[in-house]
């Protein structure tokens, strides 16, 4: 690991990690004995997915080339999120996964547990019940959604779920999220240390594999940022906001034309997935409370307004001159948010642009040229 | 081959209801005052087109006659009078005026005292007098920055809102059905009409009672909710005789259902769905709405006992899965006399529901609960596939369906992505299904001749048969 001192040789292990869904940690817990679980969605409590010799991996589809297969079952006209997972897991990619866990999150996630269902069933399978709203009926509900899902897995893999364990794993999660959120921080700087783009693959690398084997990297990352003094200069910071993104790539992109990444309020990203799972009380209902208080997705029905200010709050503590919407194309929940994000944040005086893209970064040309108009109308 | 022909007596039919719908609404008219109802029709511009509502009656009488055409026309006339009652509830009882989506069945608020509006009416009711009149609203939304993709009738809708053409009420209630598409659209119209806003949440997993005991209280939230921030209040009674009348109707549609089983069906298509569409959402628990259903389940009784079959010579049974060709009404009155087809079952009409028990507040709550959380389209759009595959096979049974139509609306993600999975359950069951490309409310995206295009190609091709016409 000595190598890995230098941000430059760290960037690449991180990258490498990313090429694969099975990669080399991932062979590495497996081959320990650990269980690895798919998710897809934000919504899933990764601590309940990592408890015991569970571990979660945040599913992506690298090097989807196409999704021809896929496009016969979901059609044409559903995110390419799903079907780029659909079409790998009927390449045999995920095989290697010994479960997978859905939200209800949007109908194009749940068609995907439909679909994968007929076709290529997986060992287990279990689709969690998130309310579209935050208040004490819906709090108990998805409580006991909770509660089936640590009984399914603790069933089926035979493995302790009790409370004492889910906490344990929650605290041990904590940990993790402060130290990415510590360096998340470090962003507010005036000339921060790293791009977002390496944020964006630490970030990545750490939900693409089992976090226990990981836990040294924030650290690494640290230090081989302090060590640089710098990441080099830039015409305007940015905070990005949309749906799943977890392409590194995309934010290297928007970094090429003179942009710097300083807030990543995405599936992904930093906000609001760093903040922590409270320690007290009872583990399930801590995680149902942080489900539904934390999260700031558009499928939950009554926050626009709370949505719209957190994003403006954290461009302001975060100093972004513009703000970067980019939403997956036929996305239902981001296509009706972004276009009243937009009115919303330009009342708020913040310059923003609106992006629609795929799932797999492509059309880099228009995207630089895109970026590029931004920077020069903001007179950056 | 012997095809029916309309006689003397179905000319008069088609008149006598012209007749009654024009004077339906020339009452209107005087009660609300001709100066008035200019500034009305200024205001709400889509009122005009309301009044293209013989058209309607032209394209569902096309081809009928006898009791089949008696039954289509009532159905017409119905909307009409109830249409009517809507809009005086905006010109005269504005201050009871609530706005729900139309998932959200208005018997709550009627036993409340409020007075409903649905905004998705327009673009249901609107394309079926003009297939083109939508656009214009779903131009509106995209230029507001909605995506093109997005369902076009929740587009439309919020369409009107943009324009300023959604009456203000004094509350919004709406839910998360029947699709994200919809659910979200509340976002912008809310914004737009600037009202304190309720959302029914429905669970993923609904059958079962945890989820009729969460629903059940859900729907108090939103009845207190209501209290709050209207006129509203609670009349329990008042819920009771309405869900009371709601079973007659329902009991009434059984019968009618059984009717249809039978070879040939004794009437079909329009009079069998829009009857449900209209009296089961929009006007349910009404005695004009069981009334309805009492005609022409004595017009399908009529038939039968004489032999008489609404579809002569009716050779292919089909059933229609998802919301029906809103711009192509007809499609069903063109392909009987095309090529036989006669519509028995559809997915938005058909439900193994039990009636609402009505012994107390809390049973009320549960069975309209189970009535929104189970009913067609929320039960096919939420929940796993099995909802929407166990349900569209049944229905194959038990009305003994030939073919299945399924109306593959573009902006419909959540049905589109089951079709894979449809054609080949379809093909191991030996079942032929009809995908037809369109979109719910845009003529732009496949217009009529193209959808004929289609059931031609799937007819002469799949089935093997020749046009009658």
């Amino acid at each position: 690991m000595r190598v890995l001192l230098k941000m430059n040789n760290l960037q690449e292990y991180l990258a490498g990690l990313l090429d694969d869904p099975c990669n080399e940690v991932v062979e590495q817990a497996v081959a320990y004995g650990m269980i690895p679980l798919g998710y897809t969605c934000s919504l899933i409590p990764e601590p309940v997915l990592s408890a015991g010799r569970l571990f979660p991996l945040r599913l992506r589809a690298p090097g989807v080339s196409g999704t021809e297969t896929a496009d016969i079952y979901l059609s044409s006209v559903i995110c390419s999120y799903t079907r780029s997972l659909l079409e790998l897991a009927l390449d045999s990619k995920y095989d290697f996964l010994k479960g997978w866990v859905f939200a209800a999150s949007c109908d194009h996630l749940r068609r995907l547990y439909d679909n994968l269902g007929y076709l290529n069933k997986p060992e287990f399978s279990f689709i969690l019940d998130v309310p579209h709203k935050n208040n004490e009926a819906a709090m108990e509900w998805l409580e006991l959604e909770l509660e089936k899902l640590r009984t399914a897995l603790s069933s089926h893999f035979n493995i302790d779920m009790s409370d004492e364990v889910i906490s344990t794993s929650i605290k041990e999660n904590n940990i993790m999220l402060a130290e990415l959120r510590s360096i998340g921080d470090m962003r507010k700087e005036a000339m921060p240390l790293f791009t977002g783009t390496e944020f964006h693959r630490l970030m990545m690398a750490l939900q693409a594999a089992p976090r226990k084997l990981l836990s040294d990297i924030p650290g690494r990352f640290r230090d081989a940022a302090l060590k640089r003094g710098g990441a080099g200069k830039f015409r305007a910071r940015f905070m990005i906001v949309g749906g799943e993104l977890d392409d590194p790539a995309y934010t290297g992109v928007i970094e090429s034309m003179g942009g710097r990444v300083v807030a990543d309020r995405y599936c992904t990203g930093s906000f609001p997935g760093l903040e922590p799972i409270s320690e007290s009380g009872k583990p399930l209902a801590a995680i149902a409370l942080y489900i539904l208080e934390k999260n700031r997705c558009p499928r939950m029905m009554e926050e626009f307004d709370r949505r719209a200010d957190y994003i403006i709050n954290i461009a302001r503590e975060y100093s972004a001159d513009g703000i970067i919407i980019q939403t997956i194309k036929f996305c239902d929940t981001w296509g009706v948010e972004s276009s009243l994000l937009v009115a919303a944040l330009r009342d708020a005086g913040i310059p923003v642009l609106r992006l629609e893209r795929e799932y797999r970064t492509g059309g880099e040309g228009q995207l630089r040229t895109r970026v590029q108009a931004f920077i020069e109308s903001m007179k950056k | 081959m012997n095809r029916q022909k309309p006689g003397i007596a179905d000319a008069f039919i088609l008149l006598k209801h012209k007749i009654i719908n024009w004077a339906v609404i020339l009452g209107m008219v005087f009660r609300r005052g001709v100066y008035y109802m200019l500034l009305d029709l200024k205001r709400y511009p889509w009122m005009m087109d309301l009044l293209k509502v013989n058209r309607l009656l032209n394209k569902f009488a096309a081809g009928r006659t006898g009791n089949y055409r008696k039954a289509v026309s009532l159905v017409v006339t119905q909307v009409t009078k109830d249409m009517v009652e809507l809009l005086e509830g905006i010109f005269h009882h504005r201050d009871r005026l609530v706005i729900h989506e139309d998932m959200v069945p208005p018997e709550i608020l009627r036993a409340m005292g409020l007075k409903p509006w649905m905004p998705e009416i327009l673009g249901i009711l609107l394309p079926m007098m003009d297939p083109s009149v939508m656009e214009k609203y779903i131009d509106a939304a995209e230029n507001e920055g909605i995506p093109p993709d997005l369902c076009s009738l929740p587009k439309a809708t919020m369409g009107l809102a943009v324009k300023g053409y959604i009456p203000v009420g004094q509350a919004i209630v709406t839910s998360n059905l029947p699709c994200d598409g919809g659910m979200n659209s509340y976002a912008l119209i809310e914004k737009k009409l600037k009202l304190p806003t309720f959302r029914l949440d429905i669970p993923y997993n609904f059958y079962n009672d945890e989820a009729e005991v969460y629903f059940a209280g859900e729907l108090r939230r939103m009845i207190s909710w209501l209290e709050k921030h209207t006129l509203g209040k609670m009349d329990w009674n008042l819920l009771r005789e309405i869900c009371i009348e709601r079973n007659r109707m329902a009991e009434i549609e059984l019968e009618l259902w059984d009717m249809i089983r039978q070879k040939p069906a004794p009437v079909s298509a329009e009079a069998v769905y829009i009857s449900h569409l209209w009296g089961f959402n929009v006007f349910p628990g009404y005695k004009s709405s069981t009334e309805l259903f009492r005609k022409i389940a004595s017009l399908a009784k009529g038939n039968l006992d004489k032999g008489i079959a609404a579809v002569q010579d009716e050779k292919y049974r089909a059933l229609l899965w998802n919301p029906p060709t809103m711009h192509f009404i007809d499609l069903f009155a063109w392909a009987e006399q095309a090529y036989g087809v006669s519509l028995i079952m559809d997915s938005m009409s058909y439900n193994r529901l039990p009636f609402i028990d009505t012994e107390n507040e809390e049973t009320m709550l549960r069975g309209l609960g189970r009535n929104i959380m189970q009913g067609p389209m929320a039960r096919h759009t939420r929940g796993p596939m099995e909802n929407f595959f166990d349900d569209m096979f049944h229905i194959v049974k038990a009305f003994d369906i030939d073919m299945i139509f399924l109306a593959g609306h573009i902006g419909c993600k959540n049905t589109q992505a089951l079709n894979g999975i449809l054609r080949e359950k379809a093909r191991e069951l030996g079942l032929p299904v009809l995908i037809i490309d369109y979109d719910l409310s845009d003529t732009r995206i496949v217009p009529r001749t193209g959808i004929m295009a289609q059931v031609d190609h799937f007819m002469e091709n799949v089935m093997n048969t020749k046009k009658r016409i």
